[in-house]
């Protein structure tokens, strides 16, 4: 193998498919990144056989080739050459990739391409278009609500329900539930329910941050895999077995109280008040107080510490129904808050013990349910 | 305007409670506590046992050495609640600002009043001695500081067999130089190793705190030095504080003979949890920190503290960390002579409830049953299992 290619579009391509290499893997060569030359350009690759990206950087071919070579060694290299041509000879006897930029070079020992796993490639059928801006405002406003812990596997996934002409993602810690729809360029044939890890869709969301066309992606429920592609980068993902739990029956069908706020200014005050909930289990309570003869009502936030003291915040809102005092975990309320673009959201709430509801003020395809902090018993 | 406080402490309590029930101890060398075969230390003791030697929280078995003919009483700590109450509620007659510190001490303002303070001391001495047959102590001051050691003062000079039953005024201004005499220790806030240090620096009296350069302390002492300069001139701005809120729980007990087993101590430790949940309950409050003492027989006494990611009031939530703590400090084989379990951070004990999860409704429901089974057939009628 013999290339060169510039020092930038190497890094970057470094820097995408990075996120996929294996941390702490027992087989060696997961922790390499795939150099191959492919249909005229340098195609780079990395797997921990749960996540596969794979990205494609423009590269002039002399003689083709593949080796694997450390991810970490060569990524930090790379990043710190001058923004220079970067010519790349491999010694196929000694698997050793010698590196040429500049004033520099360097040898770095790599293993046999062979032994690096396959990492499956896009098939044609039932091909799903995605607007690529959509995709990754859904994929924050999901994955956020996924379990980072593995005691129950299907709630680390967000559950992905292709149906008509409508894509719903749901993900659920078992605490907070958050629910994305959104319309499709084409209904699909079949309807197709899978779960794909979470952690998969925020690479997804990172890799195609620069990406202005629309994502593909194939679902194969043989495989148990699903496929995502971009102009230059392609990422593959296992998903998740299991059934996700019935999330519908969760979504409170009505509400005592509607509470509409400024979105900027109630995350403003959960942040004032996070500061002292921090250390108290970061519960934050929110009285709901509806206004006289239909007048404006105001909404109280406030948080106390054992130690350290304490905080209250108020604001007006529109508040339609009773007066209602209910605890929340900070770090939820926040969580969702800096994910909702519209100017307003609203409250939903019943009693203090009962799920509260959250959505954009002026839309209808998302809602986050996030149950509240209440005396246990 | 200068504030007038009195501190009344109830002279040998226990003691006096115990003579009224039994006319035949007065003038006897007696001590109420345990009893020295099970490690028992004096609560209290008469002021006949006192002239040998006899003092508060020593082991018994030393009580009965300094004074061999020592009558052992065994506490009744339902009748010194009672007797308290009395007490404390003729303070209460007199004014609202009561502070009780202990259960035979208390703090009152009596800013308010008309009479001149002693003359207040002088009738609530008078009332308590004649309605309840308890003698007590005064100090009178212009703030809280003064007016405790006022009374530790009076009690000391008292003369004669019997209980001090003393009244000492400390007048307003004259409060440096009333302290200015008295060892460094008599000072709030100066426990042994801190007198220690105070001698290193030639320190020995209260006086010789106050002309003591600020700077000075402060450096030894960091900020406690600033307060140990302000208190040696007499100067105490402390409100009475009427309500005090529970900052921790804990309960804690001494074996009778040291315990190296670690099936008997994980027993004791789920008991002491589940006193410690009963009490949190009772008070409605969860806590945020779950801690952990044990002693050794050579009376080192370690603590370990865990914080739990959100407020417990549970005795499953509160056993789990004790024995988490346990296993960290505890090493196999290692005896042990006292055992306590504690939480603090309290606050109300808010749970994230969960979407799918119903099963803290039916954890409630259970020690639901469980208490309602305890309130009508005693604590002890239901546990919780441990799992064998």
């Amino acid at each position: 193998m013999k290339i060169s290619c510039l020092q930038e579009n190497l890094a970057k391509g470094l820097s995408t498919v990075g996120r996929a290499v294996a941390t702490r893997s027992t087989l060696p060569v997961l922790s390499n990144i795939l150099l191959a030359t492919d249909k005229g350009q340098l195609k780079l690759s990395a797997t921990n056989l749960e996540i596969g990206i794979s990205c494609w950087v423009g590269a002039k071919i002399e003689e083709e080739g593949a080796v694997t070579v450390p991810a970490r060694l060569l990524s930090d290299f790379v990043n710190q050459l001058p923004a220079d041509r970067i010519d790349m000879a491999l010694n196929a006897r000694t698997k050793t990739l010698n590196l040429r930029c500049a004033r520099y070079e360097a040898n770095i020992k790599g293993i046999d391409a062979a032994e690096f796993p396959l990492i499956p490639t896009l098939g044609e059928d039932g091909q799903v278009s995605l607007g690529p801006e959509s995709l990754r405002e859904m994929i924050e406003q999901v994955t956020l609500a996924a379990a980072t812990d593995e005691s129950r596997p299907v709630l680390t996934g967000v559950l992905a329900k292709l149906e008509g002409d409508q894509l719903t993602l749901a993900a659920s810690d078992g605490f907070r539930l958050s629910v994305r729809k959104a319309q499709l360029p084409q209904a699909v044939a079949q309807p197709q329910e899978v779960i794909i890890p979470a952690r998969a869709l925020q690479e997804l969301g990172r890799v195609s941050a620069e990406e202005s066309e629309a994502v593909q992606m194939v679902i194969s429920t043989q495989r148990s895999q699903v496929f995502f592609h971009m102009t230059s980068v392609d990422l593959v993902s296992q998903l998740v077995e299991g059934a996700f739990p019935p999330y519908q029956r969760i979504i409170p069908a009505s509400h005592a109280t509607r509470t509409v706020l400024d979105t900027a200014s109630f995350r403003d005050a959960i942040r004032l008040a996070f500061l002292f909930a921090r250390d108290s289990a970061n519960i934050v309570r929110v009285r709901v107080t509806p206004g006289e003869a239909g007048g404006n009502g105001h909404v109280t936030i406030s948080a106390t510490s054992a130690e350290m003291g304490d905080n209250v915040g108020e604001m007006d809102a529109q508040v339609e129904g009773t007066e209602v005092e209910i605890a929340f975990n900070a770090r939820y309320l926040l969580d969702v808050l800096s994910v909702i673009k519209s100017a307003q959201v609203a409250l939903e709430t019943s009693t203090a013990s009962s799920p509260g509801v959250i959505r954009p003020v002026g839309g209808s395809d998302f809602l986050h349910v996030i149950m509240p902090m209440h005396i246990a018993r | 305007m200068s504030r007038t406080i009195l501190h009344l402490d109830l002279d040998a309590f226990f003691c006096a409670v115990e003579e009224l029930r039994d006319p035949a101890l007065r003038g006897k060398a007696f001590a109420v506590g345990g009893q020295p075969e099970t490690r028992g230390v004096v609560a209290s003791c008469s002021y006949a046992a006192r002239r040998h030697g006899v003092r508060s929280a020593m082991p018994m078995s030393r009580a009965l050495r300094l004074c061999p003919g020592l009558l052992v009483v065994r506490p009744r700590h339902g009748a010194y609640h009672e007797a308290s109450q009395q007490v404390m509620e003729r303070l209460h007659a007199l004014t609202e600002l009561v502070e009780q510190i202990s259960i035979d001490e208390a703090f009152l303002d009596v800013t308010a009043l008309p009479e001149p303070g002693e003359a207040i001391a002088r009738r609530l001495q008078a009332r308590i001695r004649a309605e309840l047959e308890l003698p007590c102590s005064l100090g009178v001051a212009s703030n809280k500081l003064v007016a405790k050691i006022a009374t530790d003062v009076g009690k000391a000079s008292a003369r004669g067999d019997g209980p001090p039953s003393a009244i000492l005024v400390v007048p307003p201004g004259s409060e440096a130089a009333f302290l200015a005499p008295l060892p460094a220790r008599a000072l709030w806030g100066v426990g042994p190793s801190t007198a220690e240090r105070l001698a290193a620096l030639g320190i020995a009296t209260i006086g010789d705190i106050a002309a003591a350069p600020e700077a000075e302390l402060v450096r030894a002492f960091g900020k406690n030095g600033y307060a140990l300069h302000r208190h040696a001139q007499g100067l105490d701005d402390s409100p009475i504080v009427t309500f005090h809120e529970a900052k921790s729980m804990s309960r804690e007990v001494t074996y009778a003979r040291d315990v190296s087993d670690e099936r008997a101590l994980r027993r004791t430790l789920d008991e002491l949890a589940d006193d410690v949940a009963q009490q949190l309950h009772a008070a409605g409050k969860g806590g945020l920190t779950v801690k952990l003492k044990l002693r050794w027989p050579d009376f080192t006494t370690l603590t370990r503290q865990e914080s739990l990611p959100e407020p417990a009031c549970d005795a499953a939530a509160i056993r789990a960390a004790a024995h988490r703590l346990f296993d960290k400090t505890w090493e196999r084989g290692k005896a042990v002579r006292l055992i306590g379990v504690g939480v603090s951070g309290l606050m109300d004990p808010l749970h994230q409830l969960g979407l799918w999860d119903r099963d803290w409704q039916r954890e409630g429901r259970i020690l639901e049953a469980v208490r309602e089974l305890q309130k009508r057939y005693g604590a002890d009628v239901v546990r919780r299992g441990a799992p064998e």
